[in-house]
């Protein structure tokens, strides 16, 4: 048999699981924009009816309910939409830094433009040609020091902003990490948290959406794999548990991050991404300067020495050393060169019949300075590349004559007229250069290499802006599919705010109508007649 | 597609669509802006490749365009110069008639022998001629004057230091001055001074060595030498020698004439390339702006027209339409 009071107790069950309810939505609508957060509900059950089990049983009808329960409030939320969430923003992160890089590339090389590399290298070709027609003066010489000042300038520049934005990278890697890391902390601080308020029964639905919240930054930064065990979140970065339970275990410093890079463990996110574009793009980039730079210097090409050239004596070209009566050349005669270092050497500055001085060097950190290959490359390039000290403070010892007068004799006298050094630097522009010294021989002209290179440039830049382009599509549906989930619809909302309304106006008359028989059966009952 | 749609989801793809409108509107703004439709290796990379080797051409063909004018220069000077030895020489050759006339008296020859020797004094002027400060007849030693100025008078010193030559025993060299014209095309300029001028004498030359050369200076010097001495008949003789030397210096004349037109041609050519390569280099880089234009208003449209959805769509919600 029931209570007396069970309507009223009904009904108070009701009040309070439609005041649940009520304050869910309030909660849920506080935090429409909140980053993040999924969108709550109260979960309401039955509670147990009243029945009367035994031989003796009660003549009114059992499993009387006994009204409402909030049993729980969760969230909704897909975990599966979490992991491909995690897996696309990890690609996004690599491929917004990639496409950074290659574009922050774009600018160094500065192309097209008539104040690039392309530009200032054919400017000093063309000084060597005006030169060329009249070598017996300075100032055709003051044009060619110039040009080529202005050239060298570019190539350090160029190599200079490519080692800046190598030190960026460098530095971005490492507040990256810190950050990772500071996100890893967060995760395993918030799984205690979770744990042990999930050990009363409840759940953490505020502090879970928090966690979530944190591994998707940390998907950006790092590839991770999140395994849900009973500590939390367990967070791997291919094979590397980087979290468990209440203990994160990040890469210590850059150092142990490069272990995990090289090892393949880190292999996507802007972490990732960041290493990548230092060591791949901006490094490749650097060693295609580099080889211009040692290409100009010292790479070999086949020239036409013209008839009537008188080879400085001692001269050793193809294994032939020129001395004595066979320094003049009494037919064209085709030689391999190593580089204008090589042939600027062949020829005679202006009046000095000692041969020519190496026209570049390379200035090592300890100011020596390099002008030949014969220590290797290791070290050279075209950060310090540099026009030969001694001609950029005196003009006169560009060469530009290949001709003695009195060969052999102790009087030679340069031939000042003769321009044939000249014209061969200046049709250098049309020559061959080996790039490779390796046994696969990759003969251009510098133009046509440095072409290449900014052609390469181009494509791996418009790929990395395409592929960047679809991640960000891909990213955005995923994200759409999980905000169609769990984000708060205000619509939604506010519909359920009428239901629960009107669930409690109903709850309250209720109560009311219970109230009143109850009134009826104490207050008026048994006073007949009164 | 998605079945439930939320206020932030509608709003954070306006603004994902709003951006890439904006993103295609600044793409064409700045080819608008610069009148190119590459901008960057990346907007292009095949075409850049080409953008980059029309403008090395352009530069190069440039520099060979004032190599040419500069050639041009030069042997127009050289020509000039011929003509002008070639005037002295006309007349010379009727100096030398009028004095193996055989009937003039020895002071109309001292007249005659006058002129000669202003004559030749001239000759060595035009055969040091300088052209920007260079000696144009002496190969590559331009700055050596190739011929002695000394006097018909004056006698030959071997003892000296310096020897005291004529200009009949110099020895002009014989390098050649190469310019660039084009890729690998070079043309030498120089006119040695012995072609033109003969072949040069040995300081030691017999009387008979120096009756066989027709130097123009050895024949001025005999002409100058007979007229002195009255020998009118040897005079008259001189004249076969100073027509082979005329020839021989129109010859020359016609050569540098040759080369002129070949430079010339050459210029032209230079021309055509230079206007070949700017319409490569404009198809390959500059922007339709009529179509860049068109697009952009394509552009402003859509993008207005979403603007004007967007306001709309994103602000009512059922809160609006609850009392």
């Amino acid at each position: 048999m029931a209570s007396t009071f069970h309507g009223i107790e009904t009904a108070r069950r009701s009040l309070f699981a439609a005041q649940s309810s009520l304050n869910t939505t309030g909660h849920n609508i506080a935090n429409t924009n909140t980053a993040g957060y999924s969108r709550q509900v109260v979960n309401l059950v039955a509670t147990n009816p009243i029945t009367a089990p035994g031989f003796s049983r009660h003549h009114t009808a059992g499993q009387l309910g006994t009204g409402v329960e909030a049993v729980s409030i969760t969230r909704v939320r897909e975990s599966f939409l979490d992991s491909q969430y995690r897996n696309e923003n990890k690609a996004l992160g690599q491929f917004q830094v990639r496409q950074d890089t290659l574009s922050k590339l774009e600018g160094v090389v500065n192309e097209p433009s008539q104040t690039g590399l392309r530009s200032v290298i054919a400017k000093f070709w063309n000084s060597w040609s005006d030169l060329s027609k009249d070598t017996e003066n300075i100032d055709g010489r003051k044009v060619v020091l110039e040009q080529t000042l202005a050239m060298v300038d570019a190539l350090n520049y160029s190599a200079r902003q490519l080692n800046d934005l190598k030190d960026d990278l460098s530095e971005s890697i490492e507040i990256r990490l810190k950050s990772a890391q500071s996100l890893m902390g967060t995760i395993a601080q918030l799984n205690g948290e979770i744990r042990r308020i999930e050990g009363l029964g409840d759940h953490a639905n505020d502090l879970r959406d928090q966690r979530d919240l944190v591994t998707d930054q940390l998907s950006q930064l790092i590839n991770v794999r999140v395994e849900e065990q009973a500590g939390g979140y367990t967070i791997f970065m291919g094979t590397r548990q980087l979290v468990a339970g209440e203990v994160a275990t990040p890469p210590a410093d850059v150092a142990s991050l490069m272990e995990a890079y090289d090892a393949g463990d880190l292999n996507s996110g802007q972490l990732h991404g960041t290493i990548y574009s230092r060591d791949q793009y901006v490094e490749s980039y650097l060693g295609e300067l580099n080889n211009i730079a040692t290409t100009m210097a010292f790479g070999e090409f086949e020239i036409t020495l013209p008839k009537g050239t008188v080879l400085p004596e001692g001269t050793e070209l193809d294994g032939v050393v020129y001395t004595g009566s066979n320094r003049i050349l009494d037919q064209e005669t085709v030689v391999t060169v190593k580089g204008l270092n090589g042939l600027h050497q062949l020829g005679y500055s202006l009046g000095d019949p000692s041969d020519g001085l190496p026209f570049f060097v390379f200035q090592k950190e300890n100011g020596d300075l390099v002008t030949d290959d014969s220590a290797g490359l290791q070290g050279l390039g075209a950060l310090n590349f540099r026009l030969n000290p001694a001609i950029a403070e005196n003009a006169n010892l560009i060469a530009t004559s290949m001709r003695v007068s009195g060969a052999g004799t102790t009087g030679e006298e340069v031939i000042n007229g003769n321009n044939s050094l000249a014209v061969l630097f200046s049709q250098m522009r049309d020559t061959r250069f080996d790039f490779d010294s390796g046994p696969d021989q990759n003969r251009n002209t510098v133009d046509a290499y440095f072409r290449s290179i900014v052609g390469q440039l181009g494509v791996q830049s418009a790929e990395a802006t395409r592929l960047l382009n679809n991640q960000v599509i891909i990213t955005n549906q995923v994200e759409a599919r999980r905000q169609s989930v769990s984000g708060v619809s205000l619509d939604e909302e506010m519909a359920n705010l009428i239901k629960f309304q009107h669930a409690y106006n109903a709850a309250a008359r209720n109560m009311t109508v219970m109230d009143d028989t109850i009134d009826r059966i104490i207050n008026r009952m048994g006073r007949v007649g009164l | 597609m998605t079945i439930r749609v939320t206020q932030s989801m509608m709003n954070s793809q306006m603004i994902r669509n709003i951006t890439t409108n904006m993103t295609r509107m600044n793409k064409l703004q700045e080819q608008n802006s610069t009148g190119m439709k590459i901008n960057r290796p990346s907007d292009d990379p095949v075409g850049i490749t080409f953008a980059l080797r029309y403008r090395s051409e352009i530069d190069a063909n440039e520099q060979y365009k004032k190599n040419v004018n500069a050639t041009l220069s030069v042997l127009e000077y050289s020509d000039t110069t011929l003509g002008q030895a070639g005037d002295i020489l006309q007349r010379v050759r009727e100096l030398i008639i009028k004095g193996g006339n055989g009937a003039l008296e020895q002071t109309s020859l001292d007249a005659i022998k006058v002129e000669i020797q202003q004559n030749y004094n001239q000759m060595i002027d035009i055969a040091n001629t300088q052209f920007n400060g260079k000696y144009l007849f002496n190969g590559e030693l331009t700055e050596t004057r190739p011929y002695a100025k000394t006097e018909l008078t004056d006698a030959i010193d071997l003892g000296a230091s310096p020897p005291v030559l004529k200009a009949y025993h110099n020895k002009t060299d014989s390098g050649k001055i190469n310019y660039e014209l084009s890729a690998g095309l070079t043309l030498d300029l120089g006119v040695s001074g012995n072609d033109v001028f003969g072949a040069p004498l040995d300081p030691a030359a017999t009387p008979e060595e120096m009756a066989g050369s027709d130097n123009i200076f050895a024949l001025l010097q005999r002409a100058y030498d007979m007229l002195d001495s009255g020998d009118s008949e040897g005079v008259a003789d001189l004249l076969d020698q100073f027509d082979t030397r005329m020839n021989t210096i129109l010859t020359k004349r016609a050569e540098v004439g040759a080369r002129v037109n070949r430079v010339e041609i050459i210029a032209d050519r230079l021309l055509d390339i230079e206007g070949n390569l700017q319409v490569s280099q404009a198809n390959v880089e500059d922007a339709d702006i009529a179509e860049v234009l068109m697009k952009l208003k394509m552009e402003e449209n859509i993008y207005q027209a979403s603007l004007s959805v967007g306001a709309r769509i994103i602000q009512p919600s059922l809160v609006d339409f609850l009392r």
